[in-house]
């Protein structure tokens, strides 16, 4: 514990003297104004369009979601053998999107780069709405979803269980983890600027809701510590989540016989896909918030250009893991296995598997460029296309399993209207929530921002001079 | 009782305090002390007690060899891995131990002329390479292309070019670092570092294929390159570790690496421990859950005699007790606790090798020879007297690289 009271203190004010993390030197209050403006100002008519836009296709998701309710899973293009098709796509897409935010605010936490307070709070949002996203794919897959409960081992007067030994139900253990921890998380780490916001409401209705959010918050010293030993408590529970989460999603795949699906890099080859398609996420709303909300400070180029970097890293674990599968399955000598990798790149699909290893592997690669890296439109386009890439990864694991053993059954999957509409859905309930959150809550972490400016280093020379003339 | 009071003479030599002396201004060794000459005379009556054996027992020797080689040249692969890495994520704090691990990767060349002894005994060693066998074996032919004696031995020559090739270009900059140093001395280095990293992986996750998984031609596992990573990393932390206790003790450290640099490396120790054991895990996870024949067996055989009992012993001992064993801060900031894990854990990684090499060559359970000791002691005594000779042939720490003073007042 007391390596864990180090690292908090350490992550949290060790003073910057390396370099400044925050630009354009802001003091304390410029930071408070500028990221409580976003929410206390009128709002803004964009945000009217955006959330309209994203709202509708939310209803979109609705509308899909009671007409499959209605008609059955049937609506959709499935088939045996791709009996999963776009639902497992979605759910492992959005879970993956998840990570980097859990990655960002608790590993790299721990690891004390301290860089990460800009853009911590709301990947972290980001991660719970992703998860909300995902969860909604296996529920609504059940096809009879007056008995979803089946999935949760409940005890009942039938003596039904779930399969303990299937890597569904280790999902429902792992998400339902990963979703408490990162809420809880989020919100303890929300606690102290809910107070700043209920300090500033103007009308009562704000007084009372971010009065009640904040706990009681007055920034007392006890409570800082308290506050601080938590924070890094529950990032220490959520760091192993990180890997454990897309493992066990990988599992879903991995631990079955089919060639393609089962093979022993699938964890660490899932868990490096997640955290690439998170950060890439992470950057297109980055890029969208500064550019809207004037925080380019806080979001500097400093903290886009690390976050490239971690691309890099992880795009290319994922380019070592194609290449490991595919060298395996021909080192193999399984001809199903060969079979099955020949197939994807140059099968039906060969389209999709191309997307995928352009946006995933290729594309990357430029940021070795530093020109490129810290180039704000090249990033931006990189950072939809790796996203649309981890997609298509996705997609091709689970639709090329069309071309199984029995070559008289060999189909071609194509997702119907309602698959697109539910995935189209998916991304307006995810922007709408994210939308919410960026109208109600704080979207940058205020008090751990001010904690990496160079003010809070008890020796900063301007801390100095404003001591000596209190003093004298 | 003789041979214990000569041990313990030989320990108290190196224990000795007056043993090592570092000129405090130019970081020069003034006295190198005896661990090179110790480490060279081991090494000498290692391979020749080793050479009796090949003649005794050659099929023996060879399997002992193998595993004596991966396992020292692993500390030499995770210290080039370790100054990539440095370079590339500019490091500060390791700037102070840059120097030693440099050296501990300057051995790689030298391994190519050890690496030898495997190539000779490939026909022992790897059963693909007999025609018969693979004239009945349709996979083997299927994998004819790729595992065969010309090719093999072109990658061989592939990886330790690429190695070679990384560890001149960076010992050579620092080498020029240590004369005058120019920022672009250090860009060029991160230069190197970048393609060399890509480089690295490939060629290390090939170059396990080759050696270890190959011994059963017929068993793959995608993760084995990652998972054999873990433990080369690991190998070289621990070796650290030890090398910079080591110095502590002889007081030729003080000031310049603390324990806040064996803090944390004790932290990356317990974190590739967890690693591994995760790769590991993964491994065993999807190959038991699926239940191919074609994947089980190399379980399987782990499974039968003795066999089975380092199965059982292997996750405990590799990660159940060093996780408790490193999880607290105090353990990392030990001095003592953190050298006996980091011996501990190089044990372990040989029994990890030992583990997925040797039950090719004794596959009715453990038959352990003398000949595992007499080759470790062998490779690993003109290894420790080579890194030795190139560390204290210079200054202890990079003393012109602007990053020294940061590392030298690190604090965790």
């Amino acid at each position: 514990m007391a390596d864990l009271a180090q690292t908090a203190t350490k992550a949290l004010k060790e003073p910057a003297h390396h370099e400044r993390l925050i630009t354009g030197e802001p003091s304390f209050e410029q930071v408070t104004n500028a990221v409580s403006r976003v929410v206390e100002s009128k709002t803004p008519k964009a945000w009217w369009v955006l959330f309209g836009i994203s709202s509708s296709a939310t209803l979109l998701l609705l509308v899909a979601i009671a007409y499959l309710f209605w008609e059955g899973i049937g609506i959709w293009g499935l088939n045996v053998p791709v009996a999963w098709g776009l639902a497992i796509v979605n759910l492992v897409f959005w879970i993956g999107i998840g990570h980097a935010g859990t990655l960002i605010s608790a590993v790299l936490f721990l690891l004390r780069q301290r860089w990460r307070t800009s853009i911590n709070r709301f990947a972290e949002a980001m991660t719970i709405f992703a998860v909300i996203c995902a969860l909604i794919f296996p529920a609504i897959h059940v096809g009879r979803i007056w008995v979803v409960y089946y999935i949760f081992p409940i005890p009942n007067q039938m003596g039904v269980w779930p399969n303990f030994r299937s890597p569904l139900l280790w999902d429902v253990f792992a998400f339902g983890t990963y979703f408490t921890v990162s809420l809880l998380f989020w919100y303890v780490g929300l606690i102290p600027d809910l107070a700043t916001l209920r300090e500033r409401a103007t009308n009562r209705i704000k007084k009372i809701v971010y009065g009640v959010l904040s706990l009681g918050w007055y920034g007392g010293n006890k409570q800082w510590k308290h506050y601080e030993m938590a924070y890094l408590i529950l990032a220490a529970i959520a760091t192993p989540l990180v890997l454990s989460v897309h493992s066990i999603v990988s599992m879903d795949f991995a631990v079955s016989l089919l060639p393609g699906w089962h093979t022993t890099i699938f964890p660490p080859y899932f868990v490096a896909g997640a955290i690439f398609s998170g950060f890439a996420m992470v950057m297109t709303l980055a890029i969208l918030a500064r550019a809207a909300f004037g925080l380019k400070d806080i979001f500097n180029m400093r903290v886009l250009e690390r976050m490239n970097l971690i691309m890099l890293v992880t795009g290319s674990m994922v380019g070592y893991a194609y290449a490991m599968e595919f060298f395996i399955a021909w080192y193999s000598g399984n001809e199903y296995e060969m079979f099955a990798f020949v197939n994807r790149a140059f099968g039906p699909y060969a389209w999709a598997y191309w997307i995928m290893i352009s946006c995933n592997v290729i594309v990357p690669q430029f940021f070795w460029s530093k020109k490129l890296r810290t180039n704000i439109a090249f990033m931006f386009i990189a950072s939809i296309l790796i996203n649309v890439g981890m997609w298509f990864e996705r997609f091709v694991i689970v639709v090329t399993l069309s071309r199984d053993y029995l070559p008289s059954a060999w189909g071609y999957y194509t997702p119907t209207f309602w698959d697109i509409a539910i995935l189209i859905g998916s991304f307006g309930l995810f922007f709408s929530l994210f939308l919410l959150f960026l109208r109600f809550l704080p979207m940058v972490a205020m008090s751990e921002v001010k904690g990496v400016l160079p003010q809070a280093d008890p020796h900063f020379a301007g801390n100095k001079q404003a001591h000596s003339q209190a003093v004298s | 009782m003789q041979s214990l009071k000569i041990s313990l003479k030989v320990k108290e030599q190196i224990l000795s305090k007056e043993n090592m002396k570092l000129d405090r201004n130019t970081y020069k060794f003034t006295d190198k002390g005896n661990l090179g000459n110790i480490a060279l005379v081991v090494g000498i009556v290692g391979l020749a007690a080793s050479a009796v054996g090949y003649i005794q027992d050659s099929h023996q020797f060879y399997f002992s060899y193998l595993v004596a080689f991966f396992f020292w040249i692993s500390v030499a692969l995770g210290a080039l891995f370790f100054n990539l890495l440095h370079h590339l994520t500019r490091a500060s704090w390791s700037t102070a131990i840059r120097k030693l691990t440099e050296s501990m990767m300057s051995v790689i060349p030298f391994m190519f002329v050890l690496i030898i002894p495997v190539l000779l005994g490939m026909h022992e060693l790897y059963h693909w390479t007999h025609e018969d066998v693979v004239a009945t074996d349709l996979v083997l032919q299927q994998k004819a292309p790729y595992l065969n004696i010309p090719f093999f031995i072109i990658r061989v020559v592939f990886y330790f070019a690429v190695w070679s090739i990384l560890t001149f270009a960076l010992i050579k900059n620092s080498a020029r670092q240590d004369i005058k140093h120019e920022d672009s001395i250090l860009a060029r280095m991160r230069k190197y570092s970048a393609p060399g990293m890509m480089l690295f992986a490939f060629t290390l996750t090939f170059a396990s294929f080759d050696w270890l998984m190959s011994l059963e031609p017929h068993w793959f596992s995608t993760i084995f390159g990652v998972y054999i990573f873990c433990g080369v990393f690991i190998s070289m932390l621990a070796f650290t570790i030890i090398m910079v206790r080591y110095q502590n003790g002889q007081g030729a450290f003080d000031g310049i690496v603390t324990v806040e640099h064996r803090h944390t490396l004790g932290k990356l120790l317990f974190a590739f421990t967890i690693m591994w054991a995760y790769m590991g895990f993964s491994q065993y996870l999807l190959i038991w859950y699926a239940n191919l024949p074609e994947e089980t067996f190399w379980y399987l055989q782990r499974w039968e005699g003795s066999w089975r009992t380092l199965s059982i012993i292997l996750p405990i001992a590799h990660f159940g007790l060093p996780f408790v064993a490193l999880l607290p801060q105090a353990a990392k900031r030990n001095g003592n606790w953190l050298l006996m894990m980091a011996f501990y854990m190089l044990l372990m990684r040989y029994m990890d090798l030992y583990w997925i090499a040797m039950p090719t060559h004794s596959p009715e359970g453990i038959n352990y020879s003398w000949m595992d000791i007499s080759t470790m002691a062998g490779i690993g005594g003109i290894f420790i007297w080579l890194f030795w000779r190139k560390y204290t042939s210079g200054a202890a720490v990079p003393v012109n690289d602007p990053g020294l003073k940061v590392s030298m007042e690190y604090v965790n």
